[in-house]
């Protein structure tokens, strides 16, 4: 880009040595480039679809899918639209629920390959070196075989505290919402709100005498003395309802499919394996400077991991974690070994049943690629959240 | 410096010259639209012979399964074994090639047949209206009467399908199974707990002896070869029911891509190794056979009567009935090598002389 | 890359005096420790019995005994496995001869005499066995397995290749040094080469670990021309260059790989003329290649960042062009930079190759599913004999790798400068 500056000449540029005519060209080229690649597979595509009798168009959303999504209301009359919107709200829910787990998971891992006790480092340092390198998709089948299919039958199902755990799923006793539970719901934030405020009055009167003044026990007592005065005067917020078996079938409660505990125990073992290497490498990371300094406040050993530790060790495991959040939905699609319909599954099934395979996979892709924006979305808002507090 | 300008007039020079390619290769997509719309040129395959495209390369792919016990299974030792697998067989010797087997997945199969990856699919694949004329696929005579059925524990109290109200169905994914048995379930005023569609047999056997389904859906070939090989650990064969109800017919044919002539190999194939049957001519007395003074067995064997063979009018050696059944056998002794030992009934697909449903057309 | 370089512990290890010392500080330290201790202790010991008793005792492992061939194979044909011999052996020849090389070098590159495996041939074989233990233990099985004279002459074969490269590539003179290693990268190349040269067989007709090794070098070889240019076009000046590479990075690298393999084995026959139509091999191999080249391309980025700006000034200063800065200067330092980062994602790749399992590829994992179906088998109930034995190859490749790949990144040192 200096070349030219260099040269003073006095006469005008030549557009072929302008570098702003170049640049502009060499752009235009390339993109030309692009389109008449892109032109050329799009040209194809369609082709050979009609050639080959495939519909061209998006109609086949509207079209009904035919079969039941089992662990949903979804009906066969109702169109693969739907059916697609059921499978996205599944896989969100697996990777919702896998994000919070493996996050818990793969910290006390993490923390666990740095014990002094050498039996749980060693533990802990076995199953990351072998969870990490196998292929998922042998851990998941593995994960519904060994443990989802070996639980007792419905006949013989466990029953304890309500709930009740057989293959077919695990039931355990749930709310049934209503006017009164929002209203309850609203008083228990209310409830919070001040458990919050007293905290925060604890914490200012420790600060100023030096004594303990046990602020977090303060504003728990405030939360549930208001949950329970609340629950009261609403008489009863909520119905619980319990499951019951009567026979094969079992009415009441909230159930969990096998199939989603099973994908979801596979995700969460996996990831977690990575993320304890993540936090591992961030606790390291943290100067041991500031573990000395805090053992010479004499913190205690959970005390200097929580307030000392783990807020910068956070800083540094942002940006892989959020990354392996993201590996954790995309191989959510892993399900289409078993039967837990999610995205990929979803498609694929409206796929064998004669939906068209182009149009069915864009969409896919395009669905997938929304879910992971959102999550780098979050991410860098949560990053620069974290990095506003540093300084 | 000097350089540095000597390189950007180059890439000017490239630019433009790209340019123009770019140019000319769009104006080459627009004919290419023009052309391949044309059904004429689409397809070299419709125009020109494909038996004549399959001759001069020596050999033709033949799309199956890998895992479909008795109908098309990977060996220990690489090569595959099956009813289905040894009808390819059947029409590379008739037409002396070398078979090239391509295993396909359910969904990609009629794909594979129309991209030309495969030649012939001979993969355990139903006639409908809808493949026939939608998918353009041409299907030769029907290989195996089937039908969707369903399976149970012996004990578990069901008889028939109206008795399975509130169950769940177990089911291996990737075809129509799922759509028939919803649709039953539908139609007979049940209740489907739930419908879950596996990736492989494997797992929905596994489910099943688990007790996370109480039903278990296939075609009744399928299903009778499940409940043959079942575990004596979990009680056997006589642990499983296969419920009398059939909710959807399942008839299996080889098929080829529209307007290929294969399709005429694939028919005489066929009606050779049922019509071998109905003779009683097998791999075993086939050469007993050559001086057969009956007129069907020598117009099928090729036998030369008075100088004369008979040719139905077409370009195969005379004697490739004859080579098919020494090296593989008739319709009856492929099904007693693979089907049988599985506990698969002949069931429909005897010949009409023993009550079934195959009539095959005279060879004359 | 997360961090896998072992850091030292938090406390500093003591030498334990004895049993009894050592016990107590390590398991026995605090009452909570020693309840952890009892607690953790059970639940290991029980995994370790549940996995001792199915190994030795419950486990039906004649299915693996009998398919032994296809494991390592598919259906490749039986009486062309010599080529495979032949390229195994060429191909532990050329490892040799790298090794070798790289050896020999080190006396200048690393005077420090980094490389443990200096010294007599006891302590030689000793760091050998302790860096491979894991590949040793599954050839011993495999030959166990096996039972027949083969494959053992096959692994002597084999080693006697890897020790005689060894030997030559330390003898090489140091002025062809470079070539000897540039071919020594080409040697995917020569394995397959061996195997479909003069009427041999084509990859169409390739399986198991052979297949898996196919498509993971194949899709890491293929995928990294692509990478590099994807990475130095998300650093162009030039904005619809960037616009195109961010999107086709952020395209690949939001997109499940089933749902790419999926979408390939049905569609990518779609986006040519019919003519041209690729088999299913070829499918997988193209979507490990477009998948895999967005994670370089990023890796790659990673890289030209850690090269400092002044060298690209000093190159500047030096009156380079551009396209030479980039190819002399910054390239080199920066793929210097990312070797270890490319070998994770190589392992990572190499775990992947078992989705195409889900498209009927007949790769490990497709054999270990495939063969429950075999008359006498089907129906055993024999899928965790076949998914532990596919899994603990998996282990045996991925673990062992990406330990080398640690002393690789030591070796180097890369963030350590």
């Amino acid at each position: 880009m200096t070349a030219l500056a260099g040269e003073a000449s006095p006469t005008r540029t030549p557009p072929w040595r302008d570098v702003r005519v170049l640049r502009a060209v060499a752009q235009i080229v390339f993109l030309i480039g692009v389109i008449a690649v892109a032109a050329y597979l799009g040209n194809n595509l369609l082709n050979n679809m009609r050639r080959i009798g495939i519909q061209t168009n998006l109609d086949y959303l509207d079209q009904p899918a035919g079969f039941t999504i089992p662990g949903s209301s979804f009906r066969r009359t109702q169109s693969r639209m739907d059916a697609v919107m059921v499978g996205l709200g599944n896989t969100l829910r697996v990777a919702v629920a896998g994000i919070i787990l493996a996050t818990v998971v793969g910290t006390i891992v993490g923390i666990a390959r740095l014990s002094r006790n050498w039996l749980v480092r060693t533990g802990a340092r076995l199953y990351v070196e072998f969870v990490r390198n196998v292929p998922l998709l042998v851990i998941v089948i593995f994960t519904y075989l060994a443990v989802f299919l070996r639980l007792p039958r419905i006949e013989d199902s466990a029953e304890a505290l309500g709930g009740i755990v057989s293959v077919r799923g695990v039931w355990i006793p749930w709310y049934e919402g209503g006017d009164r539970f929002a209203t309850w719901l609203l008083l228990l934030a209310v409830a919070a709100a001040g458990a919050w405020g007293v905290r925060r009055w604890r914490q200012r009167v420790q600060d100023r005498t030096g004594d303990r003044a046990f602020g977090i026990l303060y504003g728990l007592g405030v939360f549930a003395v208001g949950a329970t005065v609340s629950a009261v005067a609403l008489g009863g917020p909520i119905d619980i309802t319990i499951p019951d078996r009567d026979g094969r079938l079992v009415s009441g409660g909230i159930r969990m499919a096998p199939e989603f505990a099973a994908l979801l125990g596979a995700l969460v073992v996996y990831t977690a394996s990575h993320i304890a290497e993540i936090v591992r490498g961030s606790i390291q990371s943290v100067d041991r400077g500031q573990n000395e300094a805090a053992q010479a406040l004499a913190l205690s050993g959970p005390q200097r991991m929580r307030l000392v530790i783990l807020p910068q060790a956070l800083r540094v495991a942002i940006p892989p974690l959020a990354n392996q959040y993201l590996n954790l939905t995309k191989n959510s699609s892993l399900a289409v070994a078993i039967a837990y319909v999610e995205l990929t599954k979803v498609t694929g099934d409206l796929i064998g049943n004669g939906a068209p395979a182009p149009q069915s996979y864009g969409f896919l892709m395009l669905l997938y690629l929304m879910i992971s924006l959102v999550i780098a979305a979050i991410t860098n808002l949560v990053n620069r959240r974290l990095r506003l507090v540093e300084r | 410096m000097q350089r540095t300008q000597g390189w950007r007039r180059l890439l000017a020079i490239v630019a433009m010259i790209g340019l123009v390619a770019a140019a000319c290769s769009s104006d080459d997509d627009g004919d290419a639209t023009a052309t391949t719309t044309d059904p004429e040129q689409v397809d070299l395959i419709q125009t020109d012979s494909h038996v004549e495209a399959i001759l001069q390369a020596g050999s033709f792919k033949c799309g199956t399964r890998d895992a479909l016990p008795g109908f098309a299974v990977l060996q220990e030792d690489g090569t595959y074994e099956g009813f289905d697998v040894d009808f390819c067989r059947a029409v590379g010797i008739a037409l002396s090639v070398d078979v090239e087997f391509v295993p396909v997945e359910t969904a990609a199969r009629f794909t594979a047949l129309q991209t030309g990856e495969i030649d012939l699919l001979s993969r355990n694949t139903t006639i409908t209206a809808t493949r026939e004329f939608g998918e353009q696929a041409d299907f030769g005579p029907v290989w195996v009467f089937d039908g969707q059925g369903v399976m149970v524990r012996a004990d578990s109290g069901f008889s028939e399908f109206a008795d399975l109200d509130d169950t769940t169905v177990c089911l291996v994914e990737g075809t129509t199974t799922q759509l028939n048995i919803t649709a039953a379930y539908e139609e007979a005023g049940l209740t489907l707990t739930e419908a879950l569609s596996f990736a492989d047999t494997d797992l929905v056997q596994e489910a099943f002896i688990a007790g996370r389904c109480e039903v278990w859906t296939s075609d009744r070939s399928q299903l009778a070869a499940l409940r043959s090989a079942f575990p004596d650990t979990e009680g056997g064969p006589d642990a499983l029911a296969i419920l009398p109800d059939i909710f959807s017919k399942e008839p299996l044919a080889p098929a080829v891509i529209n307007g290929s002539d294969l399709i005429d190999t694939v028919k005489v194939v066929a009606w050779a190794m049922l019509n071998a049957e109905e003779l009683g001519v097998t791999s075993d007395n086939v050469d007993s056979l050559l001086g057969s003074d009956n007129a069907d067995i020598q117009r099928l064997l090729g036998i030369e009567v008075e100088g004369e063979v008979f040719n139905p009018g077409f370009d195969l050696d005379p004697t490739f009935i004859r080579s098919i059944i020494s090296e593989l056998g008739n319709y009856g002794e492929l099904w007693d090598r693979h089907l049988t030992p599985l506990g698969i009934p002949r069931g429909d697909n005897e010949l009409y002389t023993n009550g079934g449903l195959h009539y095959p057309p005279p060879y004359k | 890359m997360s961090p896998t370089v072992a850091a030292p512990d938090l406390v500093p290890p003591v030498p334990p005096r004895s049993p009894r010392v050592w016990m107590h500080r390590n398991l026995f330290r605090t009452p909570g420790d020693s309840v952890v201790t009892v607690v953790s202790g059970t639940v290991l010991a029980y995994a370790a019995y549940r996995t001792i008793r199915f190994v030795l005792i419950t486990g039906r492992w004649e299915i693996i005994e009998r398919n032994l061939t296809l494991f390592m194979v598919g259906r490749f044909p039986r009486d062309e496995l010599w080529r495979v011999e032949v390229a195994i052996i060429v191909a532990l020849g050329l490892a040799g001869l790298a090794g070798g090389l790289v050896a020999s070098g080190r006396s200048i590159s690393d005077p420090e005499g980094l490389e443990p495996d200096a010294g007599d041939w006891p302590t030689r074989v000793r760091t050998a066995v302790a860096r491979l233990w894991p590949v040793l233990a599954m050839i011993m099985v495999l030959l166990i397995l096996a039972g027949t004279p083969g494959p053992a002459l096959l692994a002597i074969a084999g080693l006697a290749a890897l020790l005689a490269g060894r030997r030559v590539g330390a003898l090489i003179p140091r002025s062809i040094r470079g070539y000897v290693i540039g071919f020594t990268f080409l040697s995917p190349f020569v394995v397959v080469a061996v195997i479909t040269a003069g009427g041999g067989v084509g990859w169409d007709q390739w399986g198991g670990v052979l297949l898996t090794l196919f498509l993971a070098v194949g899709g890491i070889t293929l995928c990294f021309p692509l990478g590099v240019l994807l990475a130095l076009g998300r650093r162009s000046d030039l904005p619809a260059v960037r616009v195109v590479s961010v999107s086709y990075i952020e395209l690949f690298r939001g997109v499940p790989l089933v749902a790419l393999l999926l979408m390939g084995s049905l569609t990518l026959q779609l986006f040519v003329p019919p003519s041209w139509a690729p088999g299913p091999i070829i499918r997988a191999t193209v979507v490990f290649t477009l998948f895999t080249a967005a994670y370089i391309a990023e890796i790659v980025r990673g890289g030209l960042l850690s090269v400092p700006a002044g060298q690209t000034e000093a190159a500047k200063a030096l009156g380079m062009s551009p396209t030479r800065i980039t190819a002399f200067i910054v390239l080199p330092q920066a793929l210097r930079n990312v070797i270890p980062a490319i070998v994770g994602q190589f392992i990572s790749l190499f775990k992947d190759t078992s989705l195409v399992s889900i498209i009927s590829l007949v790769e490990i994992l497709g054999v270990a599913q495939v063969i429950t179906q075999q008359p006498g088998f089907a129906g055993q109930g024999l899928t965790a004999e076949t998914l532990v034995f596919a899994s603990v190859i998996f282990w045996v490749g991925s673990y062992t790798m990406s330990r080398e790949s640690q002393r690789l990144e030591a070796k180097l040192g890369v963030g350590t400068r």
